[in-house]
């Protein structure tokens, strides 16, 4: 089976594909139509994209555009650059400088006063700006492993999301994303699952429970008022992969634990953080918050999700403008609670194979959730390995930032995934170990290209395998 | 264009393995995704019945169909289909039933 491989103008010459913008038009859906979702329309963007840039641009990122030296540090921490260390346009400080050479042409003075001396540069129509999306969102799976070794402390992770999100506001954006935000604004969840299909899924769950533990006391509450924990979830559970979600009742269930999961704003994703759509980003956010004050839970737990959790913990309260009054957690720190104070009890030797951890970028490097899930793994698993680097260190499953559902910068994303694929492999391990259903795909990419002989599972399965079940549980 | 050539037959694939076209689906095309993609030698009648529910409902709805209504319409327990389809409902079953690929995290 042949593959294209990308060049290193492959994936910057990619095409606008507008086709789904025009069957949302033609359509007329709710969110094109109302303007929530901004569509492409050909024409002077240049001068628009540029309006955009001098109105957002705020302290932190004029910071990011200004404090770079130009050091190369960051070019070292990028697995794109790692792996294709003959093109420069792979460092993270090329990829910044692509916005950074704008802003100090039309925001900052130095461009004005000396645009060559400071490598002034603008966009002039649509090719430059396409261009300028297969960089941002082609290039990069905003991992932020860049930023975090950067001495002048740049946060080009940011710099991407900004121009990224002035993008979306012209419809120049991949099919994927586009599609998955219209999703996300029209149903409240990425996947566009309908009520009855989630009730449904949650129902088939707890029976599959029920009758794995043998008794009617297994439930999956929803919409029950003034539980201890509000439970919210990654769409791809209800859709395609439901054994999380019966991994999480049954440990839920021996462990007492008061719980719900609401009707409506159950989704804890959000393609805000990666299309750089605050609007997108408040509304999904505010969904969750607002549900866990409806249902007057004392807290929000998140399902093992990467940028899920960075939203709904982090950047939501921000974007949604939201007084954040109840703990946010994810559900790893949940399960630590549980074992550190004995309210579950485990068999390592069930996870007798070789498991090793892979930190999630949104988890790790931007959630500063690090040593939890080692402390859960060191009580579940007999044999657990570290990878390296690992912690804040570790490398991108290649698959951050989005770039799961653009399909066109995949022959790029494959190629630099041979650095993730050596990590992987030193391991030795039989288990590859994540906490984000992005990761376990971009991993599962990974594994299948460069066939290595190992498996992903979620932190929550390895503790459902190994969790002794007491006989007063299952009365 | 990626493609997948295999026994004299060329199909078009996105890079994901996808297919381009997916009105251009056939049984024979099925197979040969299924050994390119999956690595399943040959489709049993229990990987037909889930496959040719995809499809279906596909072709009703335009949409694939979620995983609990792949058990619904075969009686297969969930972890059936992931024996049936090593990488699973989206990216294992749904693409030997020649859709394109399910938007989101997957």
């Amino acid at each position: 089976m042949k593959r294209r491989k990308a060049g290193p103008s492959g994936v910057v010459e990619a095409p606008l594909d507008v086709r789904t913008q025009a069957l949302a038009k033609e359509e007329e859906r709710p969110s094109v139509k109302d303007g929530r979702l901004r569509t492409y329309e050909p024409g002077d963007n240049a001068a628009r994209f540029l309006d955009l840039l001098g109105r957002r641009v705020s302290r932190s990122l004029a910071v990011s555009l200004t404090a770079c030296v130009h050091c190369g540090l960051c070019a070292e921490s990028c697995h794109y650059f790692l792996a294709r260390p003959d093109d420069p346009t792979m460092t993270p400080v090329w990829k910044a400088d692509q916005i950074r050479k704008i802003f100090k042409r039309h925001v900052d003075w130095t461009g004005r006063i000396a645009p060559w001396w400071v490598k002034a540069g603008t966009v002039r129509n649509d090719e430059d700006l396409n261009r300028l999306k297969n960089i941002v969102f082609g290039t990069c799976s905003a991992c932020r492993r860049c930023t975090y070794n950067c001495p002048m402390g740049v946060d080009t992770g940011l710099l991407v999301r900004f121009t990224r999100g002035l993008l979306t506001e012209l419809g120049i954006v991949p099919e994927g994303v586009f599609n998955v935000s219209r999703d996300q604004w029209e149903t409240g969840n990425q996947m566009a699952v309908t009520e009855q299909d989630y009730l449904e899924t949650l129902e088939w769950m707890r029976d599959e429970v029920r009758t794995e533990l043998g008794t009617n006391a297994v439930d999956i509450p929803v919409d029950k008022k003034g539980c201890d924990v509000l439970y919210t979830i990654n769409p791809r559970e209800i859709k395609f992969d439901p054994r999380s979600i019966a991994h999480a009742a049954k440990i839920f269930h021996v462990a007492g634990e008061s719980w719900t999961l609401p009707k409506w704003g159950w989704d804890q994703t959000n393609f805000g953080l990666f299309s750089g759509d605050d609007k997108l980003g408040a509304y999904v956010a505010r969904n969750v918050y607002e549900a866990a004050e409806r249902l007057r839970v004392k807290r929000i737990v998140i399902s093992e999700c990467g940028h899920g959790y960075r939203s709904t913990r982090w950047e939501g309260y921000t974007w949604a403008g939201y007084d954040q009054k109840l703990p946010t957690e994810s559900v790893v720190v949940t399960l630590k609670r549980y074992l550190e104070t004995g309210r579950i009890a485990v068999e390592p030797s069930r996870n007798a194979v070789a498991v090793t951890f892979h930190d999630s970028c949104n988890i790790a490097r931007s959630g500063d959730l690090v040593e939890e899930p080692r402390d859960v793994l060191r009580r579940v698993c007999a044999d657990f390995r570290e990878m390296f680097p690992n912690r804040r260190e570790n490398f991108c499953c290649t698959g951050g930032g989005g770039l799961l559902s653009m399909a066109e910068y995949r022959p790029l994303r494959l190629e630099v995934a041979k650095i993730k694929a050596d990590q992987l492999r030193a391991t030795g391990a039989m288990l590859v170990c994540t906490m984000c259903h992005n990761c376990i795909d971009g991993l599962a990419d990974v594994i299948k290209h460069y066939r290595l002989p190992m498996r992903v599972v979620q932190v929550m399965e390895l503790v459902s395998n190994a969790l002794v079940v007491p006989a007063e549980s299952v009365k | 264009m990626p493609h997948i050539e295999i026994e004299g037959l060329r199909i078009e694939v996105n890079e994901e393995g996808f297919l381009v076209h997916p009105d251009e689906w056939t049984e024979e095309t099925a197979r040969l995704l299924a050994k390119a993609e999956e690595n399943l030698d040959e489709l049993t009648a229990e990987h037909w019945a889930v496959v040719n529910f995809i499809r279906g409902y596909y072709l009703e709805k335009n949409l694939a169909p979620m995983v609990r209504k792949m058990c619904q319409a075969t009686g297969f327990p969930l972890m059936k289909i992931y024996d049936l389809f090593p990488s699973g409902p989206a990216k294992g079953a749904c693409k030997v039933a020649g859709l394109p690929k399910p938007d989101g995290c997957v």
